[in-house]
């Protein structure tokens, strides 16, 4: 499960001690510097830009903290409804009706493929009228776009499961469908739930074509209204929600490997995306 | 094709005696049928088994053995006819509601617990204490020896030690029928032997009526009671293996249990078939191959009576040591190639090269239509 591929080690000793950097990997530094250039330069220069000053002055911006706990509230919302619909749908499919498990694959990539802005006014046009003037409505919204991760995440950790075999055996040792649910499936699946708020945390907290089309101030609406009075203030802000995001991918990452350790399949972030590819 | 379905009540063909703990319940299949769209993977299996037997299931796949397996385990449902169990039809009991301890191929252990707590799930399952509970598992645990193991997660043991702890937690529940699904399939040879003798001595300890399904012949005939051959969804024949071996019902079964040659025959009645410049007696009836007088007679490697002469009817090709008998490969004319055993002593005097006269003892045989 290493994340680069290893080169194959010459085993006659001696070959390797010519040039071991350039022999085993030259390629791999050169690859890992540049990349790692494009993605901290910029980080840098943001943190340059913004100084100390503005991550004190952050707090205290007019909007942030309400903009920002807006889209917590929309975070878990929004996480609450994904993983309610998408766990049993997804499960039940793997049980009941493997035929359809390509039409359902499709069916959760179409958000990807609609632009937000049809998918908004779609569903204002049959949202309930209580909802219409609430910002919850957004949540709504988030769920059909947190479909595509939410449904890959948990379908790769069912796939990594036998869970025919498992249900079957649960139920041949007398647990109903309750009991096989929540003692046998779930406790299995822990990493890729994890792994699915993680993914649907991080679009809500980063969403902003939608929520600024319905005019809610959501925290990237904030950013870039705040942008035009404060650029230093919201240059902070964003390395601010960046850090946010990392810890929780890190905490994910750790909690998964050491379950991982424990029940022997590493299952993580990386790896759920990894068996994606397998189709 | 017609078949003959022989479903004994097999009372005598137990030869259990020591009646254990738990004591086996008697299994009834009723006619029992199962499609999938238009395949008869079931097509009426009826079948008894006695408190405390172990009957194998053998046959290619695709026989419906599985099917009638998962039919009786309750996680699917028969479209005709009906499951027994001490009489009771149980044919639509959820499998939660009908204790029936069930080994996968796949040793299916629960990937989140420990081996103990693996054993001991369906246990909890009844709302049985902590305390008796952990005792129970940690007892079949013991009896399938892997006390030292009762902490370890299923990932850290091996196929052998997982299959057997996935055994002891179907003999946790006390299960009123053991149903095995090639739970040997998956092992390497030297572990499925040592399993294969575990498992039989357990089921005898226990008394416990065992339904076994496999597609490895040697399996079934070494460990069950009695074996049941399907074929297309219908049992063929359902014997002790020595019968199943020395009489088959069918050329299918003839041929699926067992080495069997092949030596084109012609029939010179219904009763009297012309193999090898003799004429020897038809087992059963020549039904199966109505209609033609040419036909294929089934013969068992140690059925033939070879003799080395000049000019014979056959040529040593091959010699193969296999222990207390050799078998050779004779080719006879024709173009017809045959396997005869000889014990080695014997068959150390008959080279590859050297000329035969191949012949049938005078016994009636089996026949079927001529492979095309």
């Amino acid at each position: 499960m290493a994340p680069v591929t290893r080169p194959v080690i010459n085993p006659v000793p001696g070959a390797r001690r010519s040039f071991p950097l350039f022999k085993a990997g030259l390629w791999r530094w050169v690859i890992l510097i540049v990349a790692g250039m494009y993605f901290l330069l910029p980080l840098y220069a943001a943190i340059r830009f913004a100084g100390i000053k503005a991550y004190g002055d952050l707090i205290g911006a007019s909007g942030f903290t309400s903009a920002l706990w807006l889209s917590v509230r929309l975070a878990i919302i929004t996480t609450l409804i994904t993983l309610a619909l998408m766990l049993p749908t997804t499960v039940y499919v793997h049980l009941k009706l493997p035929g359809l498990r390509r039409l359902l694959e499709s069916l959760t990539i179409l958000p990807i493929v609609i632009p937000p802005v049809v998918l908004a006014t779609g569903l204002l046009q049959v949202a309930p009228a209580s909802l219409k003037n609430t910002p919850y409505i957004l949540a709504l919204e988030y769920v059909v776009l947190a479909m595509p991760f939410a449904y890959r995440t948990i379908d790769a950790g069912l796939r990594a499961l036998d869970l025919k075999t498992i249900t079957e055996a649960s139920s041949s040792l007398g647990a109903g469908w309750t009991r096989t649910l929540t003692q046998v499936v779930l406790p299995n699946l822990t990493t890729a739930l994890l792994a699915a708020t993680v993914l649907t945390v991080a679009m809500v907290l980063g969403e902003y074509t939608i929520s600024s089309l319905a005019l809610y101030t959501t925290f990237p609406v904030w950013l870039v209204t705040n942008d035009q009075s404060s650029a230093t203030v919201t240059v902070a802000g964003s390395v601010f929600a960046l850090f946010i995001t990392w810890l929780v991918l890190l905490i994910i990452t750790v909690a998964g490997t050491r379950r991982g350790r424990r029940t022997g399949r590493q299952v993580s972030l990386f790896t759920v995306a990894r068996q994606d590819n397998r189709g | 094709m017609t078949m003959e379905t022989t479903p004994q009540t097999g009372t005598a063909a137990s030869s259990l005696s020591a009646g254990g703990a738990s004591g086996g319940a008697s299994v009834r299949l009723d006619g029992l049928t199962r499609r999938f769209g238009t395949v008869r993977a079931l097509d009426g299996l009826s079948l008894n088994i006695a408190p405390g037997e172990l009957v194998a299931l053998l046959g290619p796949s695709g026989c419906g053995k599985t099917t009638a397996l998962r039919l009786v385990a309750g996680f699917d449902f028969p479209d005709a006819g009906a499951v027994l169990i001490d009489g009771t039809d149980i044919s639509r009991i959820p499998a939660a509601k009908r204790g029936m301890g069930m080994v996968f191929q796949s040793y299916s252990l629960f990937p989140n617990m420990p081996a103990l707590d693996n054993v001991a799930f369906g246990l909890r399952m009844r709302k049985i204490g902590g305390t008796e509970r952990r005792q129970r598992a940690a007892e079949l645990l013991d009896m399938v020896g892997l006390s030292a193991q009762a902490k370890q997660y299923p990932h850290q043991l091996s196929g052998g030690q997982q299959q057997r702890v996935a055994l002891a937690r179907a003999l946790a529940i006390e299960p009123r029928v053991l149903l095995l699904d090639e739970p040997l399939s998956a092992l390497d040879a030297k572990v499925r032997l040592q399993l294969r003798e575990q498992i039989r001595t357990l089921q005898q300890r226990l008394g416990t009526t065992t339904l076994f399904v496999t597609h490895d012949q040697e399996e079934a005939l070494s460990m069950a009671d009695r074996v049941g051959v399907m074929n297309k969804g219908q049992l063929e024949q359902i014997d002790a293996p020595d019968e199943l071996y020395a009489r088959p019902a069918t050329a299918f079964v003839a041929e699926f249990v067992g080495v069997m040659n092949r030596i084109p025959g012609v029939l010179e009645s219904p009763e009297a078939v012309r193999v090898l410049d003799v004429v020897v007696p038809v087992k059963g009836s020549s039904s199966s191959v109505a209609g033609s007088s040419m036909v294929d007679v089934l013969v068992r490697p140690e059925g033939l009576i070879v003799d080395v002469t000049e000019n014979g009817n056959g040529i040593v090709t091959t010699r193969t040591f296999l222990g207390s008998v050799t078998r050779l490969g004779v080719l006879l004319s024709g173009d017809v190639r045959i396997r005869v055993d000889k014990p080695s002593t014997v068959a150390a005097s008959i080279p590859p090269g050297t000329s035969v006269s191949v012949t049938l003892p005078s016994a009636p045989v089996l026949v079927a239509p001529p492979a095309s």
